[in-house]
């Protein structure tokens, strides 16, 4: 399982390195500005710079997904692998940690840094606390959605039906987080529409032909 | 134990409504090198594609190590060894690259037999898969396909795109790899001298069926050509079942007939020919028979 995982990271490094760089970025931000609150603001939408982070980690992230299975199905890849002793499971269970990973690396140093000036700068009210954690796993449910429609569109690119329609979830996903902000009505909703996509991701590549 | 290491009962696979595979069934049972034959488009690629679980059968079931090709588990794959048509490598990969990855997935890597392939064919470590020629991805990929020692080898058009010394080379591989005991190779070419010289049984796919499905020594007696002249015109009345192909000139009839016995050859000799001579043949001249459009095929089984 780790020579899959590490196959998919060395094969879509790019993507590892734009998340290192976005995330090293707005850790920068958040350091500069000296203040715990920026993040937030920028999160939820309150600046004019979260309006356009958020874009970039939401496509950025559904053309990974994208990516990772289109050179899949063009380079016949999986079709390689599946025949040495690996099932189709494994090969999919791979890609989703790699893209994960890829989620993790670009939030999780972010979310840390956020909490500690927080911690530093803002008054111990357990409210920002929970506000972090609420925007946090927000903005990784949306990337997790979004990442999963660029699995399925990758895999359909042969038919551009269903690549348009994966482009126009991830714009209405975008949009509602934009509108609506992450309250827990939207978490929920996020939360359904990944098993929905996880399961629909699964079900496409165990039973289509390689 | 199960001995058919490779089972297909009433496989049957259609695309876009055209039936490509109709009704096959076929038994490889352990040791054995099967040469499977057709013409392109015949449907070997397919079978091979629905028994490694790459490609959904419409209808039937095909087993490999005795474990349903739908259900085959990472353990049994690890004993299946695989050269695929067109030499399926990932094309952007070095050469080392591939190799280490085909050898950290594998249940078991045979280094010294591995090295020694290697060596014979001279592959370079550091040039891309798509960079090398078809004859050096086909010697990678059987050198990968060879490093597991599988247990079942199934060869897709292994030799195409090889050179005579590397086709030569590779025959007398798959010769060394049934020699170790218990293995078998499913052996799919268009070359059939190469199929004739290392198969022990022969299937032919003709019209999505199994035409023929025998031992090659067993075919060889049981199709036969025959060149037969009549003193007067060939008779109208002359029947013989299981005709595979007949071709009538005034007194001389040339006719090819499957599981021939004593008693067509009885039949035959009512009609008082002339003369009656065997045309031998090679397993190309049987298959181009047994492959000719025919309104209704002759099984030989």
């Amino acid at each position: 399982m780790l020579t899959l995982i590490k196959r998919e990271i060395r094969d879509h490094e790019l993507f590892f390195i734009g998340s290192v760089i976005l995330s090293a970025v707005l850790i920068g931000l958040s350091i500069a500005t000296l203040d715990g609150h920026y993040w937030i603001e920028l999160v939820t939408f309150d600046s004019p710079a979260g309006a356009i982070v958020l874009p970039i980690i939401i496509f950025g992230f559904f053309a990974m997904g994208a990516v990772q299975m289109n050179t899949d199905r063009i380079r016949k890849i999986s079709a390689f692998i599946s025949i040495l002793s690996v099932s189709r499971n494994r090969i999919l269970l791979a890609k989703i940690i790699a893209g994960l990973l890829a989620i993790l690396i670009a939030l999780v140093p972010l979310a840390v840094t956020v909490t500690i000036l927080l911690r530093i700068h803002a008054p111990p009210i357990p409210i920002f606390y929970v506000m972090v954690l609420e925007i946090f796993s927000g903005t990784f449910l949306i990337t997790l959605a979004c990442y999963f429609i660029g699995l399925q569109a990758g895999w359909n690119s042969g038919r551009p039906i269903p690549a348009i329609v994966g482009l126009a979830l991830t714009c209405i996903l975008a949009t509602l987080i934009l509108i609506k902000g992450f309250t827990p009505e939207i978490i929920v909703i996020l939360s359904l529409f990944i098993v929905a996509s996880l399961i629909r991701t699964w079900h496409l590549f165990m039973s289509t032909p390689l | 134990m199960n001995d058919n290491v490779i089972k297909v009962e009433n496989l049957v696979k259609y695309f876009d409504g055209r039936c490509v595979l109709d009704g096959i069934n076929l038994t490889v049972p352990r040791g054995c090198i099967y040469g499977l034959l057709g013409r392109n488009g015949a449907g070997k690629t397919t079978i091979i594609r629905i028994l490694l679980g790459l490609e959904p059968a419409t209808r039937g079931r095909t087993s490999l190590l005795g474990t349903e090709s739908t259900n085959l588990a990472p353990k049994i794959r690890g004993r299946i060894g695989c050269v695929a048509e067109g030499h399926n490598l990932i094309q952007n990969y070095k050469v080392e690259r591939l190799i280490k990855l085909c050898k950290d997935l594998a249940l078991q890597w045979n280094d010294e037999s591995f090295g020694h392939l290697i060596e014979t064919f001279r592959l370079p470590m550091d040039r891309r898969v798509k960079d090398l020629s078809m004859g050096m991805r086909a010697q990678l990929n059987l050198s990968l396909a060879m490093a597991i020692d599988p247990e079942l080898l199934i060869l897709d058009d292994p030799t195409l795109g090889l050179d005579t010394v590397a086709r030569r080379q590779f025959l007398e591989l798959a010769i060394e790899v049934i020699q170790k005991q218990d293995r078998t190779i499913l052996f799919c070419s268009h070359i059939l001298s190469d199929v004739e010289r290392i198969a022990e049984r022969i299937g032919i796919l003709a019209a999505g069926k199994l035409v023929v499905d025998c031992p090659l020594e067993q075919l060889k007696n049981r199709v036969k050509k025959l060149r037969v002249i009549f003193s007067e015109s060939v008779p109208a009345n002359l029947y013989l079942t299981e005709i595979i192909n007949q071709q009538i000139q005034g007194r001389e009839m040339a006719i090819t007939v499957a599981n021939w016995n004593r008693q067509k050859q009885a039949i035959l000799e009512t009609f008082k020919p002339s003369s009656c001579t065997e045309i031998p043949m090679s397993l190309e001249d049987i298959f181009i028979e047994c492959t000719r459009p025919n309104p209704q095929p002759v099984e030989i089984a």
